[in-house]
């Protein structure tokens, strides 16, 4: 990718933000009392000024892709770049993993769920030692566990199955 | 209360076996977590923010820094052995120190980097030390508006930390200042943008949005290209840094500590220019220029103390004024306020034992980094030798742990979760996630300070302007974007 393309891109999602943060998002989710009649004091100032400094910097991104001469790959980029629909599957796996943590956390509990999520993720990036993996999923979370419920005094989520002590 | 009583306040609250300990095991933590290609500095100091929640206020300061301190000598080793550089701030030392490693004077070059780091951190201590109480007692005559000007200043440290282009820095700031008007408002107590969920009436977690910028990213990224960190490792060599390399190469050492206490006092220069402008520097003026960059040691001592020069002095207006000074201390300003602490002016008054536990911590810190450097030197190939693919799995559960734990809350997780795509999606489009963290701390405190002077004045902006320090920091202001657009110019990059 280009700067000029990069900055294009970027240009057009800023300027489409704050577009709808002024004509939406700020209206209706940002709460003023009726009573304030100075808008310098009004809780919807800030994210007005905000919402069009956004504004002023997609624009100011546009400007620079559209006046830009030159259209060269960046430097660095990414070098054995990852080909084919592998990289975006792991991708979606990784969020669905994350998704699960997220259900697993009130039902399963703070420590099986992290076993469960330490396992899959070590597999989804294809761990050359398994075995290894399999025994720090079961120890790294016990260990956090022992650590944030009985030295900081956290209360640990325990879940609906298996509760330690 | 008087230096002599400061100082005894401080004693009696560091004087104790435990508060060593953590400062100990903050720099063993940071030199690992920085030998460690992947895991930055920065990661080291959030994900062991969440441990601290259970110490008392200075023991979590002290490991915190420990790790601060540690992270950003842990980094010159892969800068060495693998050409890697752990930090930002070691990139200037790979230009001499990995092409002695590649002749088999890796150890050599390490030892020089340990030395190095050493004195400079022990200057970069004592100007803080020096400096910060004198600069507090100037920022007590503050108010809302001084604070305002000041805090306005501050943010053109996203200049600094923005990387190759300023107009993506400043998208990633105005997102994090958007980000942090969620929750109630400030004045009036109505809600914006909390769409009626009550567990976003407090505002974002500050917590879970650091670890899910800083840390998911990279578990991520991991997951796009499991073999991409896959590199070769070198041998340490037989030579040792000795007595004589490290006399030849004095000068440059404190002439890099001083610019790095320089650079580093000013909010947003950071670490990395303070790297290379050493390196010049040394470049410059020393017997040996040819050498430079085909293995001088000199370059490696030079680059060294010009980015540990910097630890120290980022703490000036960190502790004075309460502003960070980099990525870093701004998550330290984060722990002090879970400790209920707010750096700044008021802090050298009501929590001045404190202060000085911190200083003492300090000066400590360089001789434990000397002991804990001189052993990481001889064991980093078990640290280089971790998988990666073990280590990413075990620092998501590490967060998932450290999140919860902020508020017993598993909203804060998802919070997480969610900033940690967010924060992927500007890695992939190179924006850089720094100035948005930056401006997610100070937004609440511009925006604050701004209404109060507002309210204070009537709604008259003339306040703003009403006296010599904010003509000051607004004078500071209007320099600093004059010289940032003056040298984005020069580059003939329009603005970028």
């Amino acid at each position: 990718m280009s700067q000029k393309s990069l900055h294009l891109r970027l240009g057009i999602v800023a300027s489409l933000f704050a577009l709808f943060l002024m004509f939406y998002a700020i209206p209706n989710y940002v709460f003023a009392p009726s009573n304030v009649r100075n808008i310098i004091l009004s809780p919807k100032f800030w994210p007005y000024v905000l919402a069009g400094f956004t504004a002023f910097i997609g624009l100011a991104l546009l400007f620079n892709a559209v006046t830009s001469a030159t259209d060269t790959p960046f430097e660095d980029e990414e070098t054995g770049h990852p080909e084919g629909s592998a990289p975006w599957m792991r991708l979606g796996a990784l969020g669905a993993i994350m998704l699960l943590v997220m259900f697993g956390l009130p039902l399963l509990g703070m420590v099986w769920t992290a076993m469960l999520a330490f396992a899959a993720c070590a597999f989804l990036f294809r761990t050359r030692h398994p075995v290894a993996a399999v025994v720090c999923a079961v120890v790294v979370p016990l260990l956090l566990y022992a650590f944030f419920a009985h030295v900081a005094g956290v209360a640990i989520p325990q879940g609906e199955f298996v509760r330690l002590p | 209360m008087s230096l002599m009583d400061s100082l005894a306040a401080g004693f009696a609250l560091v004087g104790n076996i435990e508060a060593f300990l953590m400062l100990f095991i903050g720099l063993v933590v940071g030199v690992i977590a920085g030998a460690i290609p992947g895991l930055s500095a920065t990661m080291a100091v959030a994900l062991t923010l969440p441990f601290t929640f259970a110490m008392t206020p200075i023991n979590a300061i002290l490991l915190l820094l420990g790790v601060y301190k540690g992270g950003i000598f842990g980094g010159s080793i892969p800068a060495i052995l693998i050409k890697t550089p752990g930090t930002p701030a070691s990139s200037a030392t790979i230009l001499d120190g990995h092409p002695m490693a590649e002749r088999g004077e890796a150890g050599r070059a390490l030892g020089m980097a340990l030395y190095a780091s050493c004195t400079a951190d022990a200057v970069s201590n004592l100007a803080l030390i020096l400096f910060a109480g004198w600069l507090a007692s100037f920022a007590l005559n503050f108010g809302p508006p001084e604070f305002f000007a000041l805090i306005l200043f501050s943010l053109t440290i996203i200049a600094g930390v923005s990387g190759e282009s300023l107009l993506r820095g400043a998208l990633s700031a105005l997102a994090g200042l958007l980000l942090a008007t969620i929750g109630l408002d400030l004045v009036y107590g109505t809600n914006r943008f909390t769409l009626g969920n009550p567990n976003m009436m407090g505002g974002l977690n500050f917590i879970a949005v650091l670890i899910g910028l800083f840390a998911i990213p990279e578990i991520i990224s991991m997951a796009w290209n499991p073999v991409a960190h896959l590199g070769k490792t070198r041998a340490l060599g037989k030579s040792r840094c000795s007595w004589a390399d490290y006399k030849n190469s004095f000068k440059s050492i404190i002439r890099g500590s001083m610019i790095g206490v320089f650079l580093g006092s000013i909010p947003g220069i950071g670490a990395a220019p303070a790297a290379f402008l050493s390196y010049s520097e040394a470049r410059r003026t020393s017997k040996n220029q040819a050498n430079f960059g085909k293995g001088e040691i000199e370059g490696v001592a030079a680059s060294e103390s010009g980015n540990n020069g910097v630890a120290g002095a980022t703490l000036i207006p960190l502790l004075a004024l309460g502003v960070p000074g980099d990525v870093i201390t701004a998550i330290i300003i984060g722990a002090f306020m879970v400790h209920g602490l707010q750096p700044g002016p008021m802090m050298f008054i009501l929590n001045v034992d404190i202060i000085y536990g911190l200083f003492i911590g300090l000066i400590v810190s360089s001789v434990f980094l000397l002991i804990v450097g001189s052993v990481a030197i001889r064991g980093f190939r078990f640290v280089a030798d971790v998988p990666k693919r073990i280590l990413m799995p075990g620092v998501l559960i590490l967060c998932i742990y450290g999140v919860f734990a902020v508020n017993n809350n598993i909203f804060d997780v998802g919070v997480m979760f969610v900033m940690g795509w967010v924060g992927y999606i500007m890695m992939r489009n190179r924006i850089p996630a720094a100035p948005f963290l930056i401006a997610f701390i100070l937004g609440p405190l511009l925006e604050d300070n701004f209404r109060q002077a507002m309210l204070m004045s009537g709604s008259d902006p003339i306040i703003l302007f009403r006296g010599p320090i904010t003509w000051f920091f607004w004078f500071l202001t209007c320099l600093t974007v004059f010289a940032i657009t003056r040298s984005t110019l020069r580059k003939r990059v329009p603005l970028s």
